[in-house]
């Protein structure tokens, strides 16, 4: 049983009352956020990689300047998000060697490769729009350091969604082969996209909602997402690759049981990119070293 | 100014900030991440400028950046160097830093006022690149590696300039005049960047829209 103070704290909070890093927080409601905003901060990090290849082989100025600013705003979020993170009382430092040593997660969409030019687009469109979805609930969050600083990243997530939706629609509207591009990239991100807000728990046994870490279920943001951007991708005369997906009468989404045992396959450090990533971060890591001992040393 | 010397500043920003562009999400630190990312957006941005003033109302930048043959690119040696490891990056940086601002101060005199008034614009986003790469060479300039990286470049730093600009980036820099790497001549590294430069645009017939 929570103590009184404890209990106080949970009271005020699930009235909507925010909290301040100067404020007394409860261990384990420090140890939750510290986690849950970590594995935020990694994902943001570690999303950078599947992009960044792509950079190089963008098409064109215009899409090479805006793909650059895109992920350079995913690590200008990480940076941000460490910083909140380093305030929770865990430096920075510790949260990238646990990250390229594996010992810390990330989220499910950044362990996938990207194969084509179609992925750029299909990333920045739809895994930015299941992501803002997710964020912009976060703006609720009871710890309010976090739920500022997620104003400017729901702010800038909204761009790239323009820049993901304009990359894809240069393409379904150019030749048929670009358009297949698409098609299949939309085929290979489904899968994941619909896994990325987690299978349906029920709030009171969520302990994210007790402490209003979170104010939305995955369920609810899932439905969110399918309402948003089904009828678009649609409209763009692509194919869902779901046959039993439909809207009922009553609004709600149906659709085929999302394949949780790849989520938790993938999320424990086991998807098909997620070594090799580690690796090339790790690397680069540890020769670089030498640059931050001389900075620090300045 | 001659064409041939507008489109070598122009392949040098672009083929630079394609460079820069390497470290995106790798640096040794999240602050020159986001550093780089900016420095490369605006060395492309310049290039862009540049080939679009080169490609006249009617023409295509994009045509001109990226659907040359790599023998055609105008770019100097220095730029095209795969220096992914950062007492090399930072050398580079540093070099053509300094290189650039004695080009870009020459052509902010330029005859034709096209010229003139783009070499100004350029001049003012290059000063914040000055700045990064003066604290960056005040940091390591101690550092061996650091300081066997410049004399490594060296001689290709000397290629950014012609000739009768030479003398400035010797002062500037403290080292000795040697033989300079030529602008027209490309190293092994170019063909491999252009193939991944332009193998998305490439997969496409000509004129497609991306």
């Amino acid at each position: 049983m929570p103590d009184a103070r404890t209990e106080e704290f949970i009271a005020r909070i699930q009235e909507g009352a925010q909290v301040e890093a100067t404020d007394w927080l409860p261990d384990d409601y420090r140890a939750k956020l510290l986690k849950f905003i970590e594995m935020h901060g990694n994902s943001e990090l570690m999303g950078v990689l599947p992009e960044r290849e792509w950079i190089l082989k963008a098409p064109t100025l215009q899409r090479k300047l805006a793909l650059t600013a895109k992920v350079q705003d995913e690590v200008g979020h990480a940076q941000l998000i460490y910083r909140v993170v380093e305030d929770l009382g865990k430096p920075r430092e510790r949260c990238l060697a646990d990250l390229v040593d594996g010992k810390a997660k990330f989220h499910n969409v950044f362990h996938y490769p990207t194969k084509t030019w179609g992925d750029v687009g299909v990333i920045a469109w739809l895994v930015d729009a299941a992501a803002i979805i997710s964020q912009k609930a976060l703006l609720k969050c009871s710890y309010a350091p976090y739920a500022r600083i997620m104003k400017k990243i729901c702010w800038e997530e909204s761009f790239h969604i323009l820049h993901g939706r304009d990359v894809i629609l240069a393409m379904v509207t150019g030749t048929p082969e670009q358009f297949e591009l698409v098609q299949e990239a939309l085929d290979r991100w489904w899968g994941p996209l619909m896994q990325f807000h987690g299978n349906p728990i029920p709030r009171e046994e969520d302990p994210m909602f007790q402490w209003r870490i979170k104010s939305q279920g995955n369920e609810e943001a899932r439905q969110q997402f399918l309402d948003g951007y089904v009828p678009q991708i649609r409209e763009l005369g692509l194919t869902v690759p779901d046959p039993k997906l439909c809207k009922r009468d009553d609004g709600v989404w149906e659709y085929s049981e999302p394949d949780w045992d790849e989520l938790k396959h993938v999320v424990t450090g086991h998807g098909p990119k997620t070594e090799e990533r580690l690796a090339f971060r790790r690397r680069f890591l540890e020769r670089e070293q030498w640059v931050r001992d001389a900075v620090l040393a300045a | 100014m001659n064409e041939q010397a507008l489109l070598g500043l122009a392949d040098d920003e672009l083929v630079l900030g394609w460079r820069d562009s390497e470290w995106t999400g790798i640096a040794p630190l999240l602050e020159e991440d986001v550093a780089f990312s900016s420095i490369a957006q605006n060395e492309i941005g310049h290039a862009r400028a540049v080939y679009e003033l080169l490609a006249g109302p009617d023409g295509n930048a994009d045509a001109l950046a990226f659907d040359r043959n790599p023998d055609e690119y105008r770019c100097a040696p220095l730029v095209e160097l795969h220096l992914l490891e950062w007492a090399h990056t930072i050398a580079r940086r540093w070099l053509y830093e300094v290189a650039d601002e004695i080009r870009i101060t020459a052509l902010m005199d330029d005859s034709d006022p096209a010229v003139a008034g783009l070499a100004a614009k350029i001049d003012r986003e290059e000063a914040y690149h000055r700045m990064h790469a003066e604290m960056w060479h005040e940091r390591l300039r101690d550092e061996p590696r650091f300081q066997k990286a410049v004399e490594e470049l060296w001689p290709y730093a000397l290629g950014v300039l012609p000739a009768e600009l030479r003398g400035a980036l010797v002062s500037r820099v403290g080292l000795s005049e040697v033989e300079a790497i030529e602008r027209g001549t490309h190293t092994d590294e170019l063909a491999p960047l252009w193939e991944e430069m332009t193998m998305v645009r490439r997969s496409a017939p000509a004129g497609a829209q991306w």
